[in-house]
Formats: C-alpha cells, sequence, structure tokens
C-alpha cells in the first residue's frame, strides 16, 4: 500500500490534500447478547482531496459502517478520524451522504428535497434557485420539480436523491451502494452521469458498493476490505484515463489489468469468508 | 365498537373480485339501495311500534324527535346548550392536543425526559379518566372549566401516546441527513420530524375527536345547568325521550363535523402520502 505510507504531518493537510484520515479505527457493537461483534478493525485509510474512492467488501464487512463512522452517525469505538483536519465527533456536516435506499424526505417536492441543505445563511433566494434548477437540469429531472418522492421511479429517485447530496457542496460525498436495488441498464445510465457530474465538480467520492465492476469502472482506487471484523486487505490504484466510458468499460486500456487484481484478492476473500461463516 | 364490527363486515364483503366496470358499478347501486332500504325500514318500524307495541315515552318516534329538534332550535333553548358543549369542546380539546403533542414529541427527542417521566404518565393512563369527572366539578365548579378539564384530560392521553408512538417508530435517517444537511431547531421539528410523525398525530387527533365531546357530556352529566349532555339528563327525568334523542342526534352532527373537518386537513397536510398519479419512466 505504497499510498498509506507516506503519511504526512496533521498540520500539512492543505499541501498534501487530504480530506480524510482514518487513522486505527475500530468499531464494535453490542449484541442482544451481551457479547461485542466487532465490525471494524485498525482501519487506516486516507483520502484526498477531489479524489474518487471505491469501498468493496462481501456483504456484512462493516464497509457501509465505515461511511457512517465519517458521517458521524455514530461514534467509533477506537482510534480516530481527522476531517480535514479536525476529529469528527458527533454529524459531521461538512459530508454530503447518499443512503442505499433513496431517502428523499416523502413530504417534500423534488425541488424542495434537493434545496433542503441550501441554507438560507450561505445562499441568497436566488441563488438556491439557481443552485437548484441547475441541478435539477443536470440530473434529467427537468419538469419533475413538484412531483413527490412516491411519484417517481426507482431512478429517479436515485438521482434526486444524488443531487440532494451535491447540491449544498459539501467538501465530501459519501455514497453508500446507492445503485444497489436497481436494474443493470438504469445502473450503468446512472454511473455514466455521476461520472460526468463528478468530471465537473471534482467532489470527492467515497463509494461504497458489492459490485467489483463498477468500483472498478467509477475509482481512482478501490479500498478492498474483508470479511467481520472488517479490516483493509489491500488499495488498488485504477491506472484508466478519464472521461471513462462505462457502457464500453470493458474495453477500456487497464480495466482488465485492475479488475483480475482485485478479483485475485477477492476470491481469496471468498474462499477464507465461508468457513468462518459456518463457525459462528 | 359497533363501528369496528360494521367495518369488518364491510371488508369481507368488498375483496370478491369484479371484472368489468359495469359489475362494479351495479355492485355499488346494490349495496347502496340495501342499505337505504335497511335504513328506512328501521326508522319505518320504529313508527309504527311506537305507541302500537311500546309505550312513546321509552322509544319516542322518529317524528315526534323531528318535531322536537326543530322546536328546540326554533326556540333557541337547544342553540343556546349545543353552544355551550361546542365552547367546552372549543376550548379543552386544542389545548388537550397541543399538550398531548407537545409532550409527546418532547419525550420522543429527550431521552431524559422519557425516562423520568414514563412510568408515570402509563400509571396515570390506567385510570379511568371519566371517573375524575366529578373531582375537576370539586376543583373548577359546575360551570364551564370543570367539562373544559375533563375534555382536555380525555384529549391529553390519546394525543400524547399516538405522537409518541410515532416518535419511537419513525425512521431516524431523516433526522440524521437533514443533520448533516446543517438543519436543526425549529426547521428540524417542523419541516423533518413533525412530517415524519404527522400520520401518528392525525391519527390521535381524529381518534380524540370523538372522547372530547364524551369528556364534555359526562361533566355535564355530573353536574351542570346548561349544555347538551346537561339537556339530555335534564329530558330524560321528565320522560320527554324525545328530547333525549335530540341531544343524541346534536352530538353526532357535532362529532361528524369535527371529524369532517380533521379529515379534510389531513389529507391536505398527508398529500404527499396519498398522491397515486406516477410517472413511468425508465431510468
Amino acid at each position: 500500500m505504497p499510498d498509506l505510507a507516506q503519511a504526512p504531518s496533521p498540520s500539512a493537510r492543505s499541501q498534501t490534500g487530504s480530506v480524510i484520515k482514518v487513522e486505527d479505527v475500530s468499531k464494535f457493537f453490542q449484541t442482544p447478547s451481551q457479547e461485542n461483534l466487532g465490525a471494524l478493525l485498525n482501519i487506516d485509510l486516507e483520502i484526498r482531496h477531489g479524489e474518487f474512492v471505491t469501498i468493496v467488501g462481501p456483504s456484512g464487512c462493516g464497509k457501509s459502517t465505515l461511511l457512517k463512522l465519517i458521517a458521524g452517525f455514530s461514534p467509533v469505538s477506537g482510534g480516530r478520524i481527522l476531517f480535514q483536519g479536525e476529529e469528527v465527533r458527533g454529524l459531521n456536516t461538512r459530508v454530503g451522504y447518499v443512503p442505499q435506499e433513496s431517502k428523499l424526505f416523502p413530504w417534500l417536492t423534488v425541488e424542495e428535497n434537493v434545496g433542503f441543505g441550501l441554507s438560507p445563511k450561505k445562499y441568497s433566494r436566488a441563488d438556491r434557485e439557481r443552485q437548484v434548477s441547475y441541478f435539477i437540469k443536470l440530473a434529467g429531472l427537468s419538469g419533475f420539480e413538484k412531483y413527490y418522492p412516491a411519484q417517481l421511479s426507482g431512478g429517479m429517485g436515485k438521482r434526486a436523491s444524488i443531487i440532494r447530496a451535491l447540491a449544498y457542496e459539501p467538501a465530501v460525498i459519501l455514497m453508500d451502494e446507492p445503485f444497489g436495488p436497481l436494474d443493470a441498464q438504469t445502473r450503468m445510465v446512472l454511473q455514466d452521469e455521476l461520472l460526468k457530474i463528478w468530471e465537473q465538480k471534482r467532489q470527492t467520492i467515497v463509494f461504497v458498493t458489492h459490485d467489483l465492476v463498477e468500483a472498478v469502472a467509477l475509482a481512482d482506487r478501490v479500498v478492498v476490505m474483508t470479511h467481520r471484523p472488517g479490516k483493509i486487505k489491500d488499495v488498488i490504484k485504477i491506472n484508466m484515463a478519464r472521461p471513462r466510458n462505462i457502457f464500453e468499460i470493458h474495453r477500456q486500456d487497464g480495466f482488465d489489468d485492475a479488475y483480475g487484481r482485485l478479483w485475485n484478492i477477492f476470491r481469496h476473500e471468498l474462499n477464507i469468508g465461508r468457513p468462518s461463516e459456518q463457525d459462528s | 365498537m359497533t363501528d369496528q364490527v360494521g367495518q369488518q363486515r364491510s371488508e369481507t364483503t368488498q375483496p370478491k373480485p369484479t371484472a368489468t366496470p359495469k359489475s362494479i358499478f351495479s355492485r355499488t347501486v346494490t349495496v347502496t339501495l340495501i342499505r337505504s332500504g335497511i335504513v328506512v325500514g328501521f326508522f319505518l318500524a320504529w313508527e309504527f311500534a311506537s305507541g302500537r307495541w311500546i309505550e312513546p315515552f321509552l322509544i319516542s318516534s322518529p317524528s315526534r324527535i323531528f318535531t322536537s329538534l326543530f322546536s328546540g332550535f326554533y326556540s333557541g333553548d337547544l342553540v343556546q346548550h349545543t353552544w355551550v358543549t361546542f365552547l367546552e369542546v372549543a376550548i379543552g380539546f386544542p389545548i388537550g392536543a397541543i399538550t398531548g403533542i407537545a409532550l409527546g414529541y418532547g419525550f420522543g427527542r429527550s431521552r431524559l425526559l422519557a425516562e423520568i417521566f414514563e412510568p408515570i404518565i402509563i400509571a396515570l393512563n390506567g385510570i379511568p379518566r371519566t371517573a375524575l369527572a366529578p373531582l375537576f366539578i370539586v376543583w373548577l365548579g359546575i360551570g364551564l372549566w370543570s367539562k373544559v378539564g375533563v375534555v382536555f384530560l380525555l384529549t391529553f392521553f390519546l394525543n400524547f401516546f399516538n405522537t409518541y408512538t410515532g416518535m419511537r417508530q419513525m425512521d431516524h435517517e431523516y433526522v440524521d441527513l437533514a443533520g448533516l444537511m446543517g438543519v436543526k431547531g425549529w426547521k428540524l421539528t417542523f419541516k423533518v420530524i413533525f412530517p415524519a410523525i404527522s400520520p401518528y398525530v392525525f391519527t390521535g387527533i381524529r381518534t380524540s375527536i370523538p372522547f372530547a365531546v364524551i369528556g364534555a357530556i359526562v361533566g355535564e352529566f355530573v353536574a351542570a345547568t346548561e349544555g347538551v349532555g346537561f339537556f339530555i339528563r335534564m329530558s330524560a327525568g321528565i320522560f320527554r325521550t324525545a328530547d333525549v334523542f335530540v341531544g343524541i342526534i346534536v352530538l353526532m352532527i357535532m362529532v361528524i363535523i369535527m371529524d369532517k373537518i380533521a379529515e379534510a386537513v389531513e389529507r391536505k397536510a398527508l398529500r404527499w402520502q396519498t398522491q397515486k398519479e406516477h410517472v413511468q419512466i425508465q431510468g
């Protein structure tokens, strides 16, 4: 892991461009039988400004938990998470979060949802309207501004959920398997759109998925996690040119190589994953 | 109770699949015809039986009730009684509902508050509240305020429990997401939490409407000089059975009107839930 080797001093965050530093983080949950369930163990990870990082791992490896810790939804059990040099304590209001289900506020219309995070202190009324209509247009939701989430299709709801997180311009967007429940076709269209938006905005994105192709296709770096308790197994740098063509991603230079390396690690992980699952 | 039985019955008859719109139409017509037939038949039988098989002072008759209703309103006597009861409900119900909702919200927001007071509230809820009506008369006199007190008490608990349940059932991810967006304070309360629990809040409000009216009537039964409850008790005491029924009809109408208003407000507030016009676009 050459990326992690060069640990910068905390004060030099602007020079190194590190946004998130996860330092020796562990997380345990109390099960009803009072046992400690280890979800994450000694995680070290550094995410640089403007980077697109995907996290893959078998289900239940704690990849979503890691995102929730960065967002500050729950406290770490050990270690610490630095966000722009400051330790995360309580809700981290400088990140945007796209949950597994869209979780749009069902009582607000699409445009109200998208504009919800734009505080009147930071955005004037005109700015706010401009920002909302810009993102609605970007996501191809023009004409659906006044619709309620219940009236939208799954893919449209997903788009709205993503631009809701983008619209208030947080430093980092955390995405928790956002395309999981969608059909393959919609998925690809949305991946393509996400990359296009990202090319323009270059916000830092941390994207959790269980789909290896998706992980390679989107990322600058792929973080591979092991089965519970989740540890970082490896970090793979993806040397593929941008902008990428999601629909022809298999033919792009560097894809086979990156996917092959990822699959090798993952196959190993599946083999040791199974017996321990039967044990527990 | 009778409502529930009626609902169950209609539920068992409804799901029978009806193939064409035409058969659905003829079905509605049949149902309406039979229903009206039963109601009209009941009133005819009542009218016929009264004075022939059963003494009128026991069951009165539809025609007598109708006459009493009009003469009561015409003399202004009934209007005054109705107004008094309405006033008791109109003061006690909103105060009870708002206090219940506010406290339910507070308990949902503060673990400490909930831990301290929850057992106390549950214990208090165990008291048959109408039994407290005489106590309210002692404390607040036989006038308006003792009835307002009983109405408050009956309304409060239903609203409190429903709101508190809503707070516990609420999907907390909405609050977390709003928090990440930097939303807090009144905006978090009124733009996120209350909409999220609003179905529960409205259930509380609507179930407490009949109980608010019951509260006022029980208070008036115990001790009063005016009000529909007083009117009913007095009429029964002098065997003016028709007037008893008139009082009951007035109360029924009062509850129905209040419920219709609440229903309309609910439908407007929860229209995001009921919007059924879907978009069918791929992606």
